[in-house]
């Protein structure tokens, strides 16, 4: 900080954006709390949507511990088999006089509980933990840092999009204090407009997700103009790290989509709160048409979560097998078409609901958006080929994604065959599909690309041995978990059911005890990150051999990120012909052909 | 799991205690190993076997794909593998026409699995015109049947202590349309061993298409889950009931036990018709204050003020509950008196009844009426 590292920088100070010398701790606290970097921003994100991550990660463990063991009607004795964990009222037995379980099938409290926790699970991951997770955490932090630029475009627009998620957040949380809602995530009407009548956990619960919203289009607007407005000199568009094109389209996304959600979710608060009459039948509304409202945004969010984890693969493949990527401007077009098409497809969560001109519609633009997402598979497969693959923690997660994720990508063929899907809708395999594509796509994404950026954002090294188990128990975890499911939909197991017919018991059970090998995974990677961060080797600036403007920066980058404004004279992933920024050319052999 | 339940119960006098017989016949077991795993049985009906076919079909061409691309990454993830020194081999960073290439070939073949899903699904959603008709009515938490005598199931099957599971029998070989409705909030009905399922709303029909199968020489009658797929609360997983697929003389005897006095779904409609409608609606064929009902169900109508509807299930019932969303042409000034409250579901689907009565056979149903002017009875397609 006493010697200016460049004459002709910024005259910035030049310590690291996590310094905190002199400020003590209340200091700090201020310091944090009135921030305008994005750094810091990116790292209070990424600190508030793991907490929510562990909040619906233990909701959905639990509702995996209910389907272990709950009751059954045996099919061969006709009876009722099975314990419902911790349900059922306490009756004195006629005969022993002891206190004990009312085990019949209707002992209340069973899927009252059950149907509680999947709500709490579904809504807290949608909207609280993987809407903003990669967007909010990752791009906050990474973006201006790939653009070559200071900050993003409004720093203190910035600020307060992550005060508004925290805010919505509480409403969430305050609703999961005052009991939790048992709507589903989806508040599907009548049933969100009826249910819990005397309460207001509905109202606040929506009014969450709702709040939640501002802070997305509020990001995606921040995020467009930083794309538009603040590449460093020499970056056309084609010049772009695909992280960027990926989370460039997500913001569309978010500022055309969320208005409509916004809108739909303030009508479900009036019509429970006013009796308004839009969507109860019972006053001539239509429930059907909340669901229209509703998939209208939820579908293209869907793309919210998957676009940006796909970026992130993009960028974990390049630079860890050392290869451009194949296809730049095929995978940076498909994520805008995707974006485009994500808009026409709303439809297929309702088959069971239309008729058969606007089923079919929907069915073929379904499958319109099959073929951007293709051609991204094919292109990171073929960005492996001839390249010099190590084999981390970044890349073992970025081939967890292609595997899972093609799985994904594959089982949604019979969802959107309209003939499969009257079979499969709303059972098991639906439930399994978008697990394996939201969580084996974005959530694997996400760790990966925490680990690859890690050494950048808090330059500490992680243990790569503790990283490469964790990578491992997931990649196991998941596919016990959520392989089954798949089967036990077909077989015909319907969704959010906290009893069953006999037949589904092995199935599930073997799935429970997955959800076990996941969350072990994942305590791995928290341990990991703990001791990196407390005692982790100190990180080079660029220990990955990467040729995107944030590994020009240091390890955790200065204040203001760059000590100089950086001129952009290669493309992202030139690898055959430029040696990374901070490797030398012993560390980093260029091949004998040179274009 | 085949039970010969006969035998267990054949000391009863009753005749038809055997479909009574609390004992599940529930298919499983039967088809290629494939087929078990991934749906218990095969199809029972020919939609099941089309659907099933369909699923195995994108199986397989899901598998050859995923094989062929994590073969590939693999075998390149170790054939590239990082060694110390040795830079990436220089290679090109786009193909023009292999991304054509697989851009094209994968299109193609989500083009076959449309098709073929669409058709599979028009085989399931249109019902033959020979369909025996049932009023199916979702409520918090269990199903009601209403078969065309009026009644309802009398059997069931205990489950714990409180809670009875319904038995709704069919007859075998027949091709069955469910005429769906729901008391409260959104159900939705599924019999995974048919493969289709349909949402059941409180404020229209819906429809449920499909054909039960022949029973085996063996059997005296077979089982079926019904599930409600649709959340709808706190016993949403208790929401079951059971088809029993019986044979057709079985079918009738069973039905005709239970009619003990019943008012069948159509004189339901006569009745609610004579107390509530008769005043302005003739069934002769001429107009009276307001249209007439003979011959209109299935004909088309012309509105006023322009447009045009077909006279079905969910156009009669919003007429009875809201008469002035779509007036028919001819007229002007009169106003029908809205019975929402006044009528149950159960008679306005009483009424829909008396209108297919009054109307032709099914077979003409849907086509427009030769004058549509007046709406008044011109859509008589016979009758």
């Amino acid at each position: 900080m006493t010697e200016p590292h460049q004459p002709t920088g910024y005259g910035h100070e030049e310590g690291s954006f996590l310094d905190n010398t002199g400020l003590g701790f209340w200091g700090t606290i201020w310091d944090w709390a009135s921030t305008v970097d994005h750094k810091k921003i990116g790292v209070m994100y990424l600190v508030a949507v793991l907490t929510m991550f562990f909040v619906g990660g233990v909701a959905g463990l639990a509702v995996r511990l209910e389907l272990f063991e709950p009751m059954r009607i045996s099919e061969t004795t006709n009876e009722v088999t099975g314990v419902l964990f911790n349900v059922g009222k306490l009756v004195v037995d006629p005969e022993t006089g002891e206190m004990v379980r009312d085990r019949t099938l209707t002992a209340g409290g069973a899927g009252n509980t059950y149907n509680r926790l999947f709500t709490i699970h579904g809504a807290v991951m949608v909207f609280m933990f993987i809407i903003p997770s990669v967007p909010a955490a990752l791009g906050n932090f990474l973006l201006p840092l790939m653009l070559g630029a200071k900050d993003v475009a409004f720093p203190k627009l910035n600020l307060l999009s992550w005060y508004i998620y925290v805010s919505g957040s509480l409403f969430g949380v305050v609703a999961l204090i005052m009991g939790g809602t048992d709507t589903g995530w989806t508040f599907y009407t009548p049933y969100s407009i009826q249910t819990d009548a005397d309460y207001y956990r509905v109202v606040l619960m929506v009014g969450a997700a709702f709040i939640l919203g501002f802070s997305s289009i509020l990001t995606g607007l921040n995020f467009i103009v930083t794309v538009h407005k603040l590449r460093a000199p020499g970056m056309g568009w084609f010049d772009m790290p695909l992280f960027v094109w990926a989370i460039y389209a997500t913001s569309i996304i978010q500022v055309l989509a969320t208005p409509v959600i916004g809108i739909t979710l303030l009508l479900l608060i009036f019509e429970r709160l006013f009796r308004v009459g839009i969507f109860d039948p019972s006053m001539g509304g239509d429930p059907v048409l909340y669901q229209h409202f509703f998939w209208f945004y939820s579908h293209p969010v869907v793309y919210v979560m998957i676009l940006p984890g796909m970026g992130i693969i993009s960028e974990l493949l390049a630079v860890h097998a050392r290869k451009h990527i194949f296809g730049y401007r095929a995978i940076a077009f498909s994520s805008l078409g995707i974006a485009g098409v994500s808009f026409l497809v709303w439809g297929h969560h309702m088959f069971t609901a239309m008729g058969e001109l606007a089923s079919a519609v929907f069915s073929a633009l379904t499958f319109l958006v099959a073929i951007p997402t293709a051609i991204k598979v094919f292109n990171w497969i073929a960005t492996l080929y001839k390249g010099s693959i190590a084999l981390n923690t970044p890349m073992l997660y970025a081939l967890s994604f292609l595997f899972l994720f093609s799985i994904g990508g594959l089982t949604g063929l019979p969802l959107g065959a309209l003939a499969t899907d009257l079979h499969l809708h709303d059972s098991y395999f639906v439930v399994a599909h978008f697990h394996y594509v939201m969580m084996g796509g974005t959530v694997i994404a996400f760790i990966g690309g925490l680990h690859h950026w890690w050494p950048k954002m808090f330059g500490r090294m992680y243990n790569e041995k503790m990283g490469m188990l964790g990578c491992a128990l997931v990649f196991i975890g998941f596919n016990v978990t959520f392989f089954t499911q798949f089967i036990l939909g077909t077989q015909g197991m319907p969704r959010r059911y906290a009893s069953y017919v006999d037949h589904f018991h092995l199935l599930h059970q073997v799935s429970t005890v997955g959800s076990w090998i996941l969350a072990a995974g994942f305590l791995v990677h928290l341990g990991n990150f703990l001791h990196s961060l407390v005692a982790g080797p100190k990180a080079p600036p660029n220990p990955w051999g990467g040729l995107t403007l944030e590994w020009e920066a240091e390890s955790p980058p200065i204040a203001h990120n760059f000590h100089h404004e950086p001129l952009v004279q290669h493309g992202p992933y030139d690898f055959e012909s430029v040696v990374p920024p901070h490797c030398s050319e012993e560390d980093y052999p260029l091949p004998k052909f040179v274009s | 799991m085949i039970q010969d339940a006969a035998t267990t119960i054949s000391q009863a006098p009753d005749a038809l205690a055997p479909f009574k017989s609390e004992q599940l016949n529930l298919i499983a077991g039967k088809g290629g190993a494939l087929e078990q795993l991934l749906f218990r049985s095969s199809g029972q009906n020919a939609q099941a076997v089309m659907t099933d076919g369909l699923f195995l079909l994108i199986f397989w061409f899901s598998v050859f794909f995923f094989v062929l691309l994590m073969g590939l990454m693999v075998y390149w993830v170790f054939k590239y593998r990082r060694r110390t020194g040795v830079p990436a081999p220089a290679s090109t960073a786009h193909n023009g026409p292999l991304e054509i290439f697989w851009t094209v070939v994968p299109s193609s073949a989500l083009l076959v699995i449309f098709i073929a899903g669409f058709r599979g699904y028009m085989a399931k959603v249109v019902a033959p015109t020979d369909a025996i008709q049932l009023n199916v009515s979702g409520m918090k938490w269990d199903w009601n049947i209403t078969y065309p005598n009026g009644e309802k199931s009398a059997y069931s099957l205990p489950m714990g202590t409180k809670k009875a599971v319904k038995i709704f029998v069919l007859p075998e070989d027949t091709s069955i349309q469910l005429l769906m409705q729901s008391s409260d909030v959104i159900h939705s009905f599924w019999v995974p061993d048919y493969r289709t399922k349909m949402d059941l709303y409180p404020n229209q029909y819906t429809t449920y298409t499909f054909h039960t199968e022949k029973l085996n020489d063996e059997e005296t009658y077979r089982d079926h889950w019904i599930f409600c797929a649709e959340y709808c609360g706190d016993q949403h997983s208790e929401m079951y009931g059971i088809f029993r697929v019986v044979r057709a003389d079985d079918y009738q005897k069973i039905l005709t036990d239970w009619s003990a006095g019943a008012l069948s779904c159509e004189d339901l409609g006569q009745l609610v018709y004579r107390n509530n409608c008769i005043s302005c609606h003739t069934v002769d064929g001429n107009p009276g204050i307001g249209p007439t009902w003979l011959g209109s169900f299935g004909a088309t109508r012309a509105l006023e003020g322009g447009g045009q509807v077909v006279v079905d299930e969910n156009y009669i019932r919003e007429s009875i509950l809201y008469p002035q969303a779509k007036r028919a042409d001819g007229f002007q000034g009169q106003v029908m008196t809205p019975f929402l409250g006044l009528l149950s579901d159960e008679e306005i689907a009483g009424v829909i009844c008396y209108f297919k009565s009054l109307s032709s056979q099914p077979a003409g149903q849907g086509e427009a009426a030769p004058g549509q002017t007046g709406g008044a009875g011109e859509g008589s397609t016979g009758g």
